[in-house]
């Protein structure tokens, strides 16, 4: 069956490849963010090209932070399909998160007709999910993410604990292991509290263990203040006890992960690419890493991680449609996730979650996986910068505590109304 | 006044050598090892490597961003000098209706925050399709270079004497003659520090070209600079050596156009 | 008017127009028009342009981020333009009486302000480098100058100071220059002391300047953006966030153009009173001169 998909589409791409040769040569802009460790996006590149002989593609790597990106790619696709020379670029890299916007705003082809029945089947259903707006297929699932907990199995062991499943074991084990290991290195419990989209993430982890969500069904922002406050107040509190230390609130994905791989910290909420970092030849802790759900707020309450990932879109001022689709499908083929799984990056087929070839190099797909399916997405709606970035000021300085929780949430609510308010 | 000993003018000097300790330690870092970027001290490299510089050159955006931003300079410094040197002339030196007025809003435009002009900018440079070309950012950066020019260059001409060109005048050489002829080159000088600096103010701008450009295709250094791909690590080494080449022009100019700057610098707010 | 004033308005109406009608195109249409854009719901993602009157506005007085924008604007331009006047006085006096080397001191002083904004903010998050910055490293600290809430106002003020400082520094030390040294020996004679010296003689030649260029500086503190943007991004918890940073923020994070473009409206307020001030002391200074 996976055979027979494949043959079609590489049929399908053969095919595209002989008109585009007809028309001499084309060029496609792959706007993409640059891969951790070893790129394999210039290897996949290749590929596509020498199967596509009429086809060069041009890779130009994006800024690195999300929302960085988010304004580049705002500022040049709006009105890209007035006069001019378009966006420039073809094909593009987009986080999970934008997909609906992106299609609202018109930005992107619709893909709905051209993929295969079923094309996007084998992926997880959040990613294809995620891929779909209005009834129609925007864009492809490429890789993907989610939120969970590494904790360092070896110190756990030491003393004798499980992984914490609760706020109230994680605390407890914190402190005790920095009270028997007495290394004034080692912190407690790090995470992503800098002002920037990890923070919402974080921050939405934290409402939905607590009960609540950002949007609630009727469309209104931060629909329980109390348990909103909660949420936030939890953050806060996490620094307030010394459980995280203060730096925290500046800190990124990767600053996290890196004071975690050093040693330097007993538990880290972050995506699965630390765990091919924690597992590199060389890590100070290779072999001493486990991965567990985030821990639960309130024992009744799931406390699910979200996902992430991003997923491959067209522009729709694209010259060369064709040739651009061609290139988005073959990248996120089970042929390129295979590569891409290969490396750093997960993909977003469920089947490359159980494969042997795969597993040998990353042990731990299987428990990423059953993670994945309970898994929260952000909201999914075309507002969702909007909301996210007039958030972060507040979260943040909800975490720092230059506000109390239950400024922050008023200021929030006050300011995400406004904002929904011109889109109403 | 007294002369003062030798020993204080080099204290002097050593204080502005550690004042320039911010750049310099760029300067050092972008040809350390990368082994041996965050481990401080020893604030020296153990040995000098051009491996950032390598890499800043064959795998980033810089080399055609330091392409962009020389060629979006220069025209920049074109347009504003061929529009502006004429129009200073005729504010100096003839009768133009509602000068004051206009001098006033000449003056006041370059003190106008880009901030407040970008939104509209946008709109334009999107309905003309000027996006991501070098066209959108000499338009941009010529709503300051321009006043600016028109500004200065109307002071320097009103210091060339009446007589002069009314000589040109009874010799019967007309007004872009004597333009030419009498005041271009009197006031080259005063040109060479305009020019000098509406070029700078180009190449430093960053706002516009932050907003204006896409891709490799108009990006200039500091857009690149600022947008210098880590991925979720931050290339400290490769940014530093980035910083440097971006650093080039305005050093030169600092070194061995100083007169020129200076002139233009004083002539820009000072009032003597 | 005799037909050769008539003959030379029209001359200079050619040489002039060029020039105006490109300005009118670049600044002061975009001024009005941005203007216009504030008062108006302007959504290009959702295909929404529509008239709001001053709803932008009404929100902002409310607005508990603009205001904390606006405080951080005041508080940077006043701190920022303050040291700089102070230290860029201060090397002006001790470049007074140099002979050696004044070319190099110049350019050393130079080279900071001559350089891009974003390179300066390039240099300093490398110098604020929690681990291996050279601050840390030299004072012996381990502080998190651009992560910390209550340090990265200072940290940011001083990256501008080192920036701007030399504008400052150039403006003063050209002045000392052409004050005649007879009005020193004449202080001399009298017996002054050197503090008295720069009180009664030094401060009051050097007032007019000092005024202009505080007066260009706030305007140029008061529109800064690349530094902080660069720099710290407006954060932590929103601490730098001047006015021009939330303004671009909402401009083109979401393009909410109408938005941001009534912050950028104060802005351009703010920014013309303060120039208002120095077209007004610089005529004054004409007039006297």
């Amino acid at each position: 069956m996976r055979l027979a998909a494949l043959a079609v589409a590489a049929l399908l791409l053969a095919g595209c490849g002989e008109s585009a040769r007809r028309d001499g040569p084309v060029t496609v802009v792959f706007k993409h963010a640059r891969m951790f460790g070893d790129d394999p996006v210039p290897r996949l590149v290749a590929a596509f090209e020498a199967r596509h002989p009429g086809i060069r593609v041009k890779t130009e790597a994006l800024g690195s932070a999300s929302d960085e990106q988010h304004q580049f790619f705002v500022i040049n696709l709006e009105g890209s399909l007035g006069p001019g020379r378009g966006p420039g670029f073809d094909v593009m890299m987009l986080d999970v998160i934008w997909v609906p916007e992106f299609a609202r705003a018109g930005w992107l082809l619709d893909l709905t007709t051209s993929l295969a029945p079923g094309e996007l089947d084998g992926h997880f259903p959040a990613a294809a999910a995620a891929a779909r707006w209005s009834g129609r297929v925007w864009a492809l699932p490429w890789n993907w993410n989610v939120g969970l907990l590494y904790y360092r199995a070896d110190l756990l062991e030491r003393h004798g604990l499980a992984p914490p499943a609760t706020d109230v074991e994680l605390t407890r084990a914190v402190r005790l292991i920095q009270g028997r290991e007495r290394d004034p290195r080692l912190e407690g419990f790090l995470w992503q509290g800098k002002q920037y989209e990890g923070l919402t993430v974080n921050a939405l982890e934290s409402l939905w263990a607590s009960g609540t969500d950002l949007l609630g069904p009727d469309g209104r922002v931060l629909p329980d203040p109390a348990r909103a406050e909660e949420a936030l107040y939890r953050l806060y509190d996490l620094i307030q006890r010394g459980i995280s230390p203060d730096w925290v609130s500046a800190a990124d994905e990767e600053l996290s992960r890196r004071a975690f791989g050093d040693g330097r910290a007993i538990f880290l909420r972050n995506w699965p690419y630390a765990m091919d970092l924690f597992e590199g030849p060389g890590s100070p802790v290779r072999g001493r890493v486990g991965i567990a759900p985030l821990p639960r707020l309130r024992g009744d309450v799931a406390a699910p991680g979200a996902t992430g990932g991003s997923l491959l879109g067209v522009s729709r001022a694209s010259r060369h449609p064709e040739a651009a689709v061609a290139l988005a499908r073959f990248l996120a083929s089970e042929e390129a996730q295979r590569v891409l799984a290969g490396g750093s990056v997960l993909p977003t087929l469920m089947a490359l979650y159980h494969d042997p070839a795969l597993l040998a190099k990353r042990p731990h797909m299987p428990v990423l996986h059953a993670l994945s399916l309970v898994a929260r997405p952000r909201p999914i709606t075309p507002a969702y910068l909007m909301l996210s970035t007039s958030l972060q000021p507040e979260l943040s300085a909800a975490v720092v505590g230059v506000k109390s929780p239950a400024r922050a949430v008023a200021d929030a609510r006050r300011a995400l109304e406004y904002a929904l308010s011109g889109i109403r | 006044m007294r002369r003062r000993p030798l020993i204080v003018d080099l204290a002097v000097l050593a204080c502005l050598v550690l004042y320039a300790v911010p750049f310099l330690w760029q300067l050092v870092t972008s040809f350390k090892p990368e082994s041996e970027l965050l481990h401080v001290p020893p604030l020296l490299p153990s040995r000098l490597t051009l491996a950032h510089y390598g890499v800043v050159f064959t795998r980033s955006a810089m080399p055609r961003a330091l392409g962009n931003s020389l060629g979006v300079g220069a025209l920049t410094t074109l347009l504003a000098c061929a529009l502006g040197v004429p129009a200073a002339y005729a504010l100096a030196t003839l009768r133009v209706p509602a000068a004051g007025a206009l001098m006033l809003g000449i003056v006041a435009s370059t003190a106008f925050p880009q901030i407040a002009t970008v939104s509209p900018l946008y709109l334009v440079m999107r309905a003309l399709g000027l996006r991501d070309t070098w066209a959108a950012l000499v338009l941009a950066d010529a709503s300051f270079a321009l006043p600016f020019v028109i500004w200065l260059m109307t002071r320097f001409m009103r210091e060339v004497p009446r007589e002069l060109s009314e000589a040109a005048a009874l010799d019967g050489a007309g007004r872009w003659r004597t333009l030419a002829a009498i005041h271009l080159p009197l006031t080259a000088p005063g040109l060479a520090s305009v020019a000098l600096l509406a070029f700078l103010f180009a190449w430093n701008e960053f706002l516009f070209a932050f907003t204006f450009t896409a891709t490799e295709a108009s990006r200039t250094v500091p857009v690149a600079l600022a947008l210098f791909p880590g991925v979720f690590e931050v290339p400290w080494g490769d940014i530093a050596a980035a910083s440097i080449l971006a650093s080039v022009p305005p050093v030169l100019i600092v070194i061995g156009l100083q007169r020129w700057l200076v002139r233009g610098l004083l002539a820009g707010a000072l009032n003597e | 008017m005799t037909a050769r004033e008539r003959g030379e308005r029209r001359a200079a109406l050619g040489f002039v127009a060029p020039a105006v009608l490109t300005l009118a195109a670049l600044t002061a249409g975009p001024a009005l028009w941005v203007f216009w854009l504030s008062l108006r719901q302007r959504l290009p993602v959702f295909g929404i342009d529509r008239f709001t009157g001053l709803a932008h506005y009404a929100f902002l007085a409310t607005d508990p981020r603009f205001w904390s924008a606006t405080r951080v604007t005041v508080v940077f331009t006043v701190a920022s333009v303050a040291l700089e006047l102070l230290l860029g006085l201060g090397i002006a006096l001790a470049l007074r009486g140099q002979r050696v080397g004044r070319r190099s001191a110049l350019a050393l002083l130079l080279l900071a302000w001559a350089l891009p904004g974003v390179v300066t903010a390039r240099l300093f998050e490398w110098l604020y480098h929690p681990a291996a910055g050279l601050v840390n490293v030299v004072l012996g600290l381990g502080l998190n100058w651009l992560g910390d809430p209550c340090l990265a106002l200072p940290a940011l003020v001083l990256a501008d100071v080192w920036r701007t400082m030399p504008f400052v520094a150039l403006f003063c030390y050209a002045r000392l220059l052409t004050i005649p040294p007879a009005l020193y020996e004449a202080a001399a004679v009298d017996g002054a002391e050197r503090l008295a010296t720069f009180r009664f003689v030094t401060l009051p030649l050097l007032a007019p300047v000092l005024l202009v260029t505080l007066l260009f500086r706030t305007l140029d503190a008061l529109r800064a953006f690349d530094l902080m943007y660069v720099l710290t991004g407006g954060g932590p918890a929103g601490m730098t966030e001047t006015l021009t940073v939330y303004a671009y923020r909402s401009l083109f994070q979401t393009l909410r153009l109408g938005f941001g473009s009534a912050i950028g409206v104060v802005v351009f307020t703010l920014v013309m009173l303060v120039a208002a001030a120095y077209v007004m002391v610089l005529h004054r200074q004409e007039a006297a001169a």
